[in-house]
């Protein structure tokens, strides 16, 4: 079996801090980590080989310095590593990066599933997984929490969805994109941070993987950003006082207040 | 206990306090003054109700304060976050408990001399936050560096998790204002780093756990903020090959690392269970934490690599590298939170802090073996096993009779004390004597050394005002 797992590598995002002026991050200084989603696609990755045999190939799309996301994956357990890095993708928005992994995805055929984070912690869109599937004509389960059988050709997930849970079976190959309740990433361990050293990336640009350069990058990126604003929180507090309308009418409120926001 | 008789506080001495910090800051209500009755020792029985807590803010609030308390004869406690594990901010006479809470400003990050100038209600931790933008970074890492104080890592001499390599608290004091017992503020050291002008005196105010003096402005050293860090976690069968690694790693290393952290069977399940963590922990009877730093990562490599191979040519049963902030972290919260995780599994125990000579730990675990069997109580033993400061903690088993718990006890932590002793070691590394271990004192320290420590208690406070009943009887 040929698992490929795309990954992002994301500024890590714990103490994040916003430039009051630019409002974007402030980048400096911050660590660059794998996307935190994507750690737990990697690890169903490999779950997934641990039962089933095969290999697992970490796919990404950044500058020179993301090697140290593929080399984090190979530090896992991931067989292979493969940087899309080259000028012409720098700009890329999610079109444009769903293009460039695709097209990645296919010159990697033969495989059977092809992995993503539900989303980066960065941009926040959760594009790029299903952008992906759409150009490969992949069926696609999203929000996947759970592989619960793998069969010859066929996959069958549970998905998160807004009322609970659903079951889908798609016919492999197929996509999905994994929520952390499909399993907490491993660490990575000192013979594999050893063999992942030693393991060579391949760094990929646009003529490798046959997409024309200006249908990616900033020029093949029709999302244009045209102003960053700060939300304002606001949040309204209520309050039901029972030493003034008494205990009994206090309690009625209360519970009104409750069925009336679905709370109870 | 000495029968010194103490004042009560009244409703003069409140009125007078009142004018001293305002109204605000003067609490009787018994609802507010019960979370000031106790700090983190989980014995209720060491509990003791202030009569007021008063929330100064200035050295000068302070200074009156103490000096009302001289004239009128009623204890003072001083009181940092409360996260202490000795009693050391319980106001074991009631009286006054002094909060430094509101003393809680960063007054100075003198970042050409590479210091901080701070007030004693400073969390310790937000320190550190203020300071890395300038590349630097306070070495101190008490385990509860989210919470804790500085003026209370000032006061216990706090230890933590980084010692071997950084020190404990002393080693960053280079300065402290302080209020004495009978209300004189002297300011001791400065932004020295060397300074031998006389006693030092300075030094003997930090961990005098409030019994000598009020901190009320601190002078920190700092250091340049690493920035390449690496924890590893490795894995052994069983405590005994956890342990003997740990000479080894001191000695053939070639490293001091930063931490070395044990963590036993029991200490790392209940743990894991608590943070809901889904490491592979099960298997391991023990596992070690161990951290190197530097501002190399090629360095750093080097260090944690030859470390790691050490581990695993001594029966480590992994190594697992974690190199960013985020896998650090989800190590370090798994070694924070043993003792949390222990008050939720069963809140009747006992949390100790012997330490004994870094070779001796291999020879100490049969002893606590032998004293979990004799005793019948449960003995994880987590802690610093890098500088010899272990966490051994006795557990009431649920079943036992509450008396029967109180009866041996006693016996149990004498008898671990011994065996400390034996060793080399003593009773307290990082958390003080407090009211929890004064009794154990005479097993550790000669008539002559706590006569010498009395004739010290009492030449700097006359009428045993401030925090009375601590470290040693009068």
């Amino acid at each position: 079996m040929h698992v490929i797992v795309c990954i992002k590598q994301v500024p890590e995002t714990s103490n994040v801090r916003m430039d009051p002026q630019t409002g974007t991050i402030v980048r400096e200084g911050v660590e660059s980590i794998v996307n935190p989603f994507d750690l737990h696609a990697l690890e169903l990755a490999l779950r997934l080989k641990e039962q089933r045999g095969g290999r697992v190939t970490a796919i990404s799309m950044g500058p020179r310095a993301a090697e140290t996301a593929i080399r984090e994956a190979l530090s896992m357990g991931c067989d292979d590593g493969l940087l899309l890095s080259d000028r012409a993708f720098a700009g890329s928005d999610t079109w444009a990066t769903s293009r460039v992994l695709s097209a990645a995805v296919r010159k990697l055929a033969p495989f059977d599933l092809v992995l993503a984070g539900v989303r980066a912690t960065d941009g926040e869109t959760g594009q790029v997984g299903p952008g992906v599937a759409s150009l490969l004509a992949l069926p696609l389960a999203t929000y996947v929490s759970s592989v619960l059988e793998l069969t010859d050709g066929f996959v069958t997930v549970e998905r998160l969805i807004e009322e609970g849970y659903e079951s889908l079976r798609l016919p492999l190959p197929c996509l999905l994109t994994a929520g952390k309740e499909v399993g907490f990433p491993r660490l990575p361990t000192l013979r594999g941070k050893q063999r992942a050293r030693r393991q060579e990336v391949v760094h990929r640009g646009p003529t490798d993987i046959e997409v024309d350069a200006a249908r990616v990058g900033l020029a093949g990126s029709p999302t244009r950003v045209t102003a960053i604003e700060r939300p304002t929180l606001t949040r309204t507090g209520r309050i039901v006082d029972a030493a003034r309308i008494g205990a009994g009418r206090a309690a009625a409120e209360l519970a009104d207040f409750l069925q009336e926001h679905h709370l109870l | 206990m000495s029968a010194m008789p103490y004042s009560p506080v009244t409703e003069e001495v409140l009125a007078e306090l009142a004018r001293i910090v305002g109204e605000r800051h003067v609490l009787t209500d018994p609802e507010k003054l019960e979370a000031y009755s106790h700090d983190e020792v989980a014995d209720r029985e060491c509990a003791a109700m202030p009569e007021v807590v008063v929330r100064p803010q200035t050295a000068e609030e302070v200074a009156r304060i103490v000096r009302l308390a001289y004239e009128r004869r009623i204890p003072v406690t001083p009181r940092g976050a409360g996260s202490g594990l000795s009693g050391g901010a319980v106001p074991l006479f009631g009286g006054i408990v002094l909060s430094t809470e509101r003393m809680n400003h960063i007054l100075e990050i003198d970042e050409a001399n590479m210091m901080a100038v701070v007030e004693p209600g400073v969390v310790t931790n937000d320190i550190n936050e203020a300071v890395a933008a300038l590349g630097l970074f306070y070495a101190g890492y008490p385990m509860s560096l989210e919470t804790c104080c500085i003026g209370g890592n000032v006061a216990e001499n706090a230890g933590g998790g980084k010692a071997i390599k950084y020190g404990v608290t002393e080693r960053y004091v280079l300065g402290l204002d302080v209020v004495l017992p009978t209300g004189q503020i002297v300011e001791l050291g400065g932004k020295r780093l060397k300074d031998v002008t006389g006693y030092n005196v300075l030094k003997l105010m930090v961990g005098s756990e409030g019994t000598l003096g009020i901190v009320t402005r601190i002078i920190l050293r700092l250091l340049p903020l690493p920035t390449a860090q690496v924890v590893l976690l490795v894995p052994f069968a069983d405590v005994r090959s956890a342990v003997a690694v740990v000479p080894v790693l001191m000695t053939a290393g070639g490293v001091i690392p930063t931490a070395i952290e044990l963590m036993d069977r029991l200490s790392v399940q209940a743990s894991c269970r608590y943070l809901n963590e889904q490491l592979d922990y099960e298997r391991a009877g023990a596992m070690l934490l161990i951290e190197v730093d530097g501002s190399d990562e090629e360095i750093v490599r080097r260090d944690y690599e030859r470390i790691g191979e050490i581990c695993l040519d001594h029966r480590a049963q992994e190594v697992y590298v974690a190199d960013n902030h985020t896998t650090r972290e989800r190590l370090w919260r798994i070694r924070r939170n043993i003792a949390e995780a222990f008050k939720v599994i069963s809140p009747v125990q006992s949390l100790e802090d012997i330490v004994v000579p870094t070779a001796s730990i291999p020879d100490l675990m049969p002893e606590l073996d032998r004293l979990s069997d004799r005793f019948g109580v449960q003995m994880p033993c987590y802690g610093h096993a890098g500088d010899g400061n272990l966490h051994v903690t006795v557990v009431k088993d649920p079943a036992e009779p509450m008396d029967a718990w109180r009866r041996k006890l006693p016996e149990c932590l004498t008898e671990l004390y011994r065996a400390a002793r034996r060793l080399g070691g003593t009773i307290s590394g990082e958390h003080g004597i407090g009211s929890k271990r004064k009794a154990f004192m005479p097993l550790v320290a000669g008539e002559a050394e706590l006569d010498l420590m009395r004739k010290i208690k009492r030449a700097l406070d006359p009428r045993n005002i401030l925090n009375p009943g601590k470290i040693v009887d009068l």
